[in-house]
């Protein structure tokens, strides 16, 4: 209670109502995102540097989920809190990935035999 | 307990109803919402499965008596060690003080009705208890032998036991855990009362905030572990064999993501406890609020960096291990910051020494030397040598029974004649505190050096020159269950027999010390209004009015 | 300690109110953060199956291309499009009923279900197909051809191109079928196969296609683990949208209290943009490297 009156300005309290064209405009993105991501999954684009093709389907992944979430999941119009502990979260999923994958990519080095 | 209608003197008025006598019905306890008979649930049943633990404890002690493997043949050692450790991680260790005592004070301590989230706080004691049923099921069954770790591939591919069922028992406990977190976080943070700013929180909150982090961020990691354990044995496509490709090193990265941060869900909540006896049994602010707020929050997201020191020997990468090594010596400095700061808030402090400040002290005694050897272990270099032996069991126990187990009795002791309304004898508390930690110590201190000489831990039997040492820890045993048995004697006995308690005995300025015990229902009478800081004893926290003072004063029935 | 009578009983009870809370504001806030805080151990839940599939695929990634190449794009490409769609219905379910408007709102949740069932049908669909060609990853659960019938052909679903449908097979215990280890051998030509992937792929210095197919197992291991963790939440999501069309036909919603319509919307979204994510890094791998198409 001590900061929901403060929140009650910007959040919940008397709420955002998100108007239609704006919710097409989003679903447009996301269809846009979803061609663009089969197209670039067919053109060589590791050629530039190996990954590359990775790099931009998870690019335009991230960007759709961005949209999702800011307009269909209301972040937007939501406390900080919840837009801070979304990013929270994928900070600890990042944690999990980089450290474990340290371990992976590093395995030969120091390693006597190589 | 019928008696308690009849709490009436002619000094203090006590509200008639409270939660404890508020129905007697089978049904009204369990249906219940109310979060401090959910509390009492969990505190019944925490409580058995520490006994069930303890006993399979006490097997192993036994069987090490001597150095031949004679009371337990190897295989059925392995199920009883194993059966120890997922008894006592999973059932007593993780819920142990969050869904007790977490569950029953952070409402009193905010000023709440109740918990955001009620009938969710009663669904995780039924999933608890589910996953418990589960769990014992596979134990009657036959049990288990991989140890309460399940390392692939000898879960997955070798194992006879019954990998799969107490794999989902454990599944299932871990959303219990999931959701007690959740409600937590939610109640922190919407349900303080007016004037309850972040900062005028107990420590004992902010402990179990950081607490219910670990459990959102941890406890799923290690469900879909289990869940991909458990369809590995099933399926046998070989994951986690590294002969077709599969790695076994997944397994463990995957499993220690939640389990090393699950060592910080077993003992913050303990420091919790820890923090409030000592700042009131000193009746002094406690030294450096903010650091120890910020040390809970600061052990929760370092803790998740340094799991890779349970691989050292595993097979892991050497740069990986280094990286590990390091921040293993960087989560120590938030722990230190709290032991400093306990310490320094005894100094000239108004010191008593009641039974909760007692296992306090034992608490702060023994976390330190759990704290240093745990030092010991995440040098890389050192922990090839000590890697699987004794002297790693020394090692978790000094943190797990001395941390986590001495936080849960001082607590349990502090907030007993909150929770029940009753006394119990001091002159036995005192006692049980004493033999808890001379026991305690006698068990396992022998245990370092036996690991030192190179006594590898779950092995049934051992080299006869290391008997001395192992009677020694028998011994020690004995003397710590006589320990942990005598609480529940002197504790059931003031349920019925103890002496009415005072609303606030201490005199403390805590929120849950200002309304009934037992507190009614809806906790408080009317919604409180906080003015005062955190462990504030002066003139501003409204104490030394008349009527403050005469709730210090126990009803005479 | 104070002894004015209890005030709670005093005040003024909007329907839909719990006792726990003082005001709708401070439930609805509530209900919200506790709604992200489950999606947020949701994350982690399947964080663990992306990092499985992060080892693997960083091991063998040939294999998992191989793999992903024969995965239908067409049926992945349209499943994706219904749930985009879906999402945009839902979000309109939430809209209607912040506006309280119940027909609108009961469409809008009707609509959502048929895409959601839509969605497992397909899935059910690939997986048959799986079944039939012989890559469910687990003994025993694919396609069995009794051994006297060896030489029957074997009709697979779907129009795939590949090798599965050229030769009749028996497979007596239903174990994984692999054969093909082209992708591996024209990136052993090209200089591609690092040192882990041949030691992998390689049996006496020579590319095994026993081997290969192992790991090529391990990505349908990961897919049908995945996509099948995706399915079970869309199963959940169902239910949840028929208990909510119940009640928004009962006229439950209105415009004070639509929290249940908005806390499933965000679940519903939630495994939309798990599926975002799944749909690129199971079935579009190493597309341009002209393994399948």
């Amino acid at each position: 209670m001590a900061d929901h009156d403060k929140h009650d300005e910007h959040g919940h309290g008397e709420h955002h109502i998100v108007p239609i064209p704006l919710y097409l405009m989003v679903f447009g993105i996301l269809m846009v995102g979803t061609i663009l991501t089969v197209g670039a999954a067919v053109v060589d684009l590791d050629h530039i540097f190996p990954g590359a093709n990775t790099l931009v389907a998870l690019l335009i992944a991230t960007i759709k989920m961005t949209f999702v979430m800011l307009y269909f999941m209301h972040v937007k119009y939501s406390p900080k809190l919840i837009g801070l502990s979304i990013v929270g979260t994928f900070l600890f999923l990042a944690i999990m990935f980089a450290f474990t994958m340290q371990d992976y990519l590093t395995r030969s080095i120091g390693n006597f035999s190589n | 307990m019928q008696n308690i209608d009849a709490i009436n003197s002619e000094i203090i008025e006590r509200p008639a109803v409270n939660y404890l006598n508020n129905g007697y019905s089978l049904k009204s306890w369990l249906l219940t919402r109310d979060h401090k008979r959910i509390a009492m649930l969990y505190l019944a049943s925490v409580s058995f499965f520490f006994m069930l633990g303890g006993i399979f404890a006490g097997l192993i002690r036994l069987e090490l008596l001597t150095p031949q493997s004679d009371l337990l043949e190897s295989a059925s050692y392995n199920k009883v060690f194993t059966a120890h450790g997922v008894i006592m991680v999973f059932l007593f260790l993780i819920p142990a003080i969050p869904a007790t005592l977490g569950n029953f004070l952070i409402p009193l301590m905010i000023g709440a009705k109740d918990l955001a989230f009620p009938r969710i706080n009663l669904l995780s004691w039924y999933l608890y208890m589910s996953g418990a049923a589960v769990a014992a099921y596979a134990l009657l069954q036959g049990g288990v032998d991989t140890g309460w770790t399940f390392y692939a591939p000898y879960s997955t591919t070798f194992s006879n036991g019954y990998v799969v069922a107490t794999g989902l028992g454990a599944f299932i406990i871990g959303f219990s855990s999931i959701l007690t977190g959740l409600n937590f976080i939610v109640t922190v943070h919407t349900m303080r009362a007016p004037g309850m700013t972040w900062f005028r929180l107990p420590l004992f909150v902010w402990a179990h905030y950081a607490t219910s982090l670990i459990m959102i961020l941890g406890t799923p990691v290690v469900a879909i572990t289990i869940l991909l354990l458990a369809l590995e044995r099933l399926a046998k496509v070989g994951i986690f064999d590294p002969a077709i490709g599969g790695d076994p090193i997944l397994f463990q990265h995957l499993f220690w993501f939640y389990s090393h941060p699950a060592v910080y869900i077993m003992i913050l909540p303990s420091m919790g406890v820890i923090s409030e006896l000592i700042a009131n049994f000193s009746r002094k602010r406690i030294f450096g609020y903010e650091f120890v707020a910020f040390s809970s929050i600061a052990i929760a997201v370092i803790g998740f960096i340094v799991w890779g020191h349970h691989l050292f020997v595993s097979g892991q990468s050497i740069y990986a291990g280094l990286v590990f090594s390091f921040l293993t010596m960087v989560v120590a400095i938030p722990s230190a910051v709290k032991t400093f700061n306990w310490t320094a808030t005894l100094y000239k402090g108004s010191i008593s020494w009641d039974t909760p400040m007692l296992y306090a002290l034992g608490f702060l005694g023994l976390f330190l030397v759990g704290g240093l050897t745990g030092l010991f272990l995440g040098t890389a270099g050192l922990d090839i040598h000590l890697s699987d032996t004794y002297f790693i069991v020394a090692h978790f126990h000094y943190i797990m029974v001395g941390g986590t187990v001495m936080g849960y009795l001082g607590g349990i002791h502090f907030w007993w004649s909150k929770m029940t309304g009753r006394e119990y004898s001091e002159f036995w508390g005192k006692v049980s505190a004493m033999v808890v930690f001379i026991g305690f110590n006698l068990l396992f201190f022998p245990q370092f050096i036996l690991g030192y000489m190179g006594m590898p831990r779950r092995y049934a039997s051992y080299p006869e020159e290391l008997q001395v040492l192992n009677i020694f820890s028998t011994a020690g045993a004995s003397v710590l269950g006589v320990g942990f048995i005598m609480p529940v004697f002197y504790l059931v006995h003031s349920l019925f027999f103890g002496k009415k308690a005072a609303d606030n005995p201490w005199l403390l300025p805590g929120l849950e010390w200002r309304t009934a015990s037992p507190p009614i229902t809806e906790n408080f009478e009317s919604t409180p209004i906080v003015t005062w800081e955190a462990y504030e004893f002066g003139e501003e926290s409204g104490l030394h009015t008349e009527e403050a003072r005469r709730t210090t004063l126990a009803p005479t029935a | 300690m104070a002894t004015n009578v209890s005030a709670h009983e005093h005040h003024y009870h909007p329907p839909g109110l719990q006792h726990q809370f003082e005001d709708m504001g401070q439930q609805q806030e509530s209900a919200s953060i506790g709604m992200w805080m489950f999606l947020a151990q949701e994350i982690m839940f399947f964080g663990g199956l992306f990092t499985a599939y992060l080892v693997f695929r960083a091991k063998f990634p040939m294999a998992f291309a191989a793999g992903s190449n024969h995965l239908d794009i067409y049926w992945g490409t349209g499943n994706t499009v219904v749930l985009i769609v879906s999402s945009l219905t839902m979000a309109l379910a939430v809209h209607y009923a912040q506006l309280g408007k119940r027909m609108a709102q009961v469409l809008c949740i009707i609509l959502t279900m048929i895409l959601g069932a839509t969605f497992l049908g397909v899935k059910a669909v690939e997986y048959t197909a799986k079944y039939n060609e012989g890559i469910v990853p687990v003994t025993g659960l694919n396609r069995r051809t009794p051994a006297g019938e060896a030489q029957a052909p074997v009709e697979t679903a779907g129009e795939h191109k590949t090798g599965a449908t050229e030769h009749a097979y028996h497979n007596p215990k239903g174990e994984f079928q692999w054969t093909d280890a082209s992708l591996a051998k024209k990136a052993e030509d090209a200089g591609y196969l690092t040192s882990a992937e041949k030691a992998g792929y390689y049996a006496n210095g020579v590319l095994d296609a026993n081997k290969f197919r192992d790991k090529v197992r391990i990505f349908y291991w990961i897919y049908f683990a995945m996509t099948g963790l995706h399915a079970l939440h869309m199963i959940v999501g169902l239910g949840l949208m028929a208990w909510l069309l119940w009640k928004a036909w009962l006229g439950t919603y209105t415009a004070d209290y639509y929290s249940p319509v908005e806390m499933s919307g965000l679940y519903w979204h939630f495994v939309d943009i798990v599926w975002i994510f799944l749909f690129p890094l199971l079935y579009l791998l190493g597309r341009h490297f002209g393994g399948g198409h």
